[in-house]
């Protein structure tokens, strides 16, 4: 999103106890967020020291796109009643952050809320924080059960080269580090070996090693027709007749779902109404109701909207949604898959 | 930066009765260089009320147009009592519009189903003000019955230029009407088309535009020429609050004007 295409990549391989002393010295200056061990879990939040950190953690229940730069609720407006009505924007203060140890596919999910949220409307919220955070990626050394990035591009190793700062890939006692932005150059001063072709050759190693370790893999050729051919298919209404609660735990936890509803809410004292917008689900009711109808009544079609939206539509920003982490998959109550369904549509179209 | 979703300021100035429970509101937005395309939207409403996508009644002149609201919802309700010199907040203009400039020379039909036909009022306005540019135009408009017929007296002012085919649903007795009844899809058999030449623009209920744009196929028109203007629930009217998608396409952004062929295919009750 900065427009660093012509930056060029400097590389280097740093022990890892310089990196974190890296992170310890940005915290005069930036607010740190990371991955943290918290009881059986990993969750992003801030660091107190680099000693917080849980680098070899598996997937969170939810992604730092959708905690530090695309917030769940957001303060827009306020409106101030009594002769005149008035109306102020609120723009929140952004101090600036640094969110390190970032999944491959958390990473590209955040490219994909950009393709939202600054493409032909800018939104003024997203793009504050987004500027005012410096990204820093983590290639995964393992893959958990319901990973299926490798199939869909977004990982285990990350492809895309501009849009965030720096990647580390886990070279054991060392980091291998790839800034990728010019802020990055500018604050990483850290001294090292400079990657050669070992290192590069060790890096694809590392990732081949990982793709052969993926047991959920789907193959999205041709998947946009054949979801538009099969839109009758029964594993819509079975599966969500049978299994799907419309509870919309799969859309809270989606790192790349950024539906929202815009509430306004009158203060008690009738004196200010604060226009908020928060995260909505498709899987909600009245999320496509009009006055006198409702285009996803049925509980098929709102579960059919979810997967097709995330396995294709490939025509919106010209990329699949889903990054495949699998945490609908995951935090589903009934544990549906998107990835089923599609296999179940590939194994036996009607159409 | 400017924020897109920070309401402007519009000043009523004017309320027409239309119906029982529909309105025409004309607003002044002052200061300001808003235009808009016949076909576009606005995101209007109130502080507490919240914002309702709705499109467009008039064309705008000097930051002077026209909504025409029926009041079936919250905003639209809570913008059902206010009166003249009324304050009322808005922003847009939004999506995308009926194609009038591919239009130019060529026959134009136009039908509409109930409030349906607030839409396209700014197009028939647009089409008065160069009425030779345009050949044999068409409105058809159906609506349930005598008394919820919109712009009553203006139709009568259109009759001198554009034909006008209007029929209800049904009519009670000793109520005086002296057109049709039953559906539009019957006033297009009886109107003469040229298939070749016509380009036909349609808005009402989304069982209507599809019978309607099958039958305008059957007749020979070229789907590249049959529009709809679709109604989806818009929380931000810029393609970011994700309601009113339908497989890769933003009804606020990509449409509300659609050609009929771009979205029948698409699930979810499109047509």
């Amino acid at each position: 999103m900065t427009g660093e295409s012509v930056f060029r990549s400097s590389n280097f391989l740093i022990p890892k106890d310089s990196f974190f002393n890296f992170i310890d010295a940005l915290k005069s200056e930036y607010q740190i967020f990371g991955p943290v061990k918290e009881r059986n879990q990993a969750v992003f939040k801030e660091l107190s020291s680099s000693a917080d950190l849980f680098m070899e953690y598996q997937t969170t229940m939810l992604s730092p796109g959708k905690m530090f730069i695309y917030k769940p609720t957001e303060d827009i407006l306020k409106f101030r009643t009594g002769s005149t009505l008035s109306v102020e924007e609120v723009i929140p203060e952004i101090g600036k952050q640094v969110i390190v140890g970032i999944h491959p596919c958390d990473l590209n999910a955040i490219l994909y809320l950009d393709r939202t949220f600054l493409g032909t409307f800018v939104d003024p919220y997203y793009k504050a924080r987004r500027e005012n955070t410096i990204l820093i990626g983590l290639n995964c050394i393992q893959v958990s059960e319901n990973c299926f990035c490798s199939s869909v591009g977004a990982g285990p190793h990350l492809r895309a080269q501009s849009g965030y700062d720096m990647v580390l890939t886990d070279f054991s006692e060392d980091y291998l580090v790839e800034l990728k932005s010019s802020r990055a150059s500018e604050i990483f001063k850290v001294k090292g070996k400079e990657a050669g072709p070992d290192e590069w050759k060790l890096k694809s190693v590392k990732e081949e090693t990982l793709l052969k370790s993926f047991k959920k893999v789907i193959d999205i050729t041709g998947i946009d027709d054949l979801f538009m051919r099969n839109l009758d298919h029964p594993v819509w209404v079975t599966t969500a007749d049978e299994r799907c609660l419309s509870c919309s735990n799969c859309v809270m936890v989606c790192p790349t779902c950024f539906c929202y509803d815009i509430v306004d809410e009158m203060s008690m004292n009738l004196k200010e109404i604060k226009r908020f917008r928060q995260i909505d689900a498709c899987q909600d009711l009245r999320f496509a109701e009009v006055h006198g109808g409702n285009y996803r009544l049925r509980r098929a079609s709102r579960l059919r909207q979810f997967v097709i939206h995330n396995l294709n539509y490939t025509g919106q920003y010209g990329a699949t949604k889903t990054v495949g982490c699998g945490r609908c998959i995951t935090w589903c109550p009934t544990k549906i898959d998107l990835t089923d369904i599609a296999k179940e549509i590939q194994r036996s179209p009607v159409h | 930066m400017k924020n897109p979703l920070l309401p402007l300021k519009a000043v009523i100035t004017e309320i027409k009765l239309e119906t029982k429970d529909v309105k025409t509101y004309s607003l002044f937005l002052e200061n300001s260089s808003y235009s808009a395309k016949p076909g576009q939207f606005n995101m209007i409403g109130y502080p507490g009320a919240g914002e309702a996508p709705i499109s467009l009644s008039s064309i705008v002149s000097d930051g002077r147009f026209q909504h025409t609201v029926r009041a079936v919802g919250r905003v639209t309700e809570f913008i059902e009592r206010f009166g003249k010199g009324d304050e009322i907040y808005l922003r847009g203009p939004y999506g995308s519009c009926w194609p009038l400039e591919d239009a130019l020379g060529r026959d134009v039909i136009l039908v509409a189903g109930g409030v349906g036909v607030a839409p396209l009022r700014p197009v028939i306005q647009e089409i008065l003000n160069k009425r030779e540019s345009f050949g044999k135009v068409t409105l058809i408009y159906g609506s349930r019955s005598p008394d919820s017929i919109l712009f009553m007296d203006e139709i009568d002012v259109w009759r001198k230029d554009i034909e006008v085919l209007l029929t209800v649903d049904e009519v009670r007795p000793h109520i005086k009407w002296e057109y049709d009844v039953g559906f539009v899809t019957g006033l297009i058999d009886k109107a003469t088309l040229d298939p070749v030449k016509t380009f036909a623009f349609i808005c009402g209920p989304e069982i209507m535009m599809l019978f309607v744009s099958r039958g305008l196929y059957l007749r020979g028109f070229f789907p590249s020429r049959v529009y709809v203007s679709l109604e989806r629930r818009m929380k931000c009217g810029i393609a970011h609050c994700g309601h009113c998608q339908h497989g890769s396409k933003f009804v606020c952004k990509d449409g509300p004007v659609f050609l009929y062929s771009e979205v029948t295919k698409l699930p979810d009750g499109l047509l």
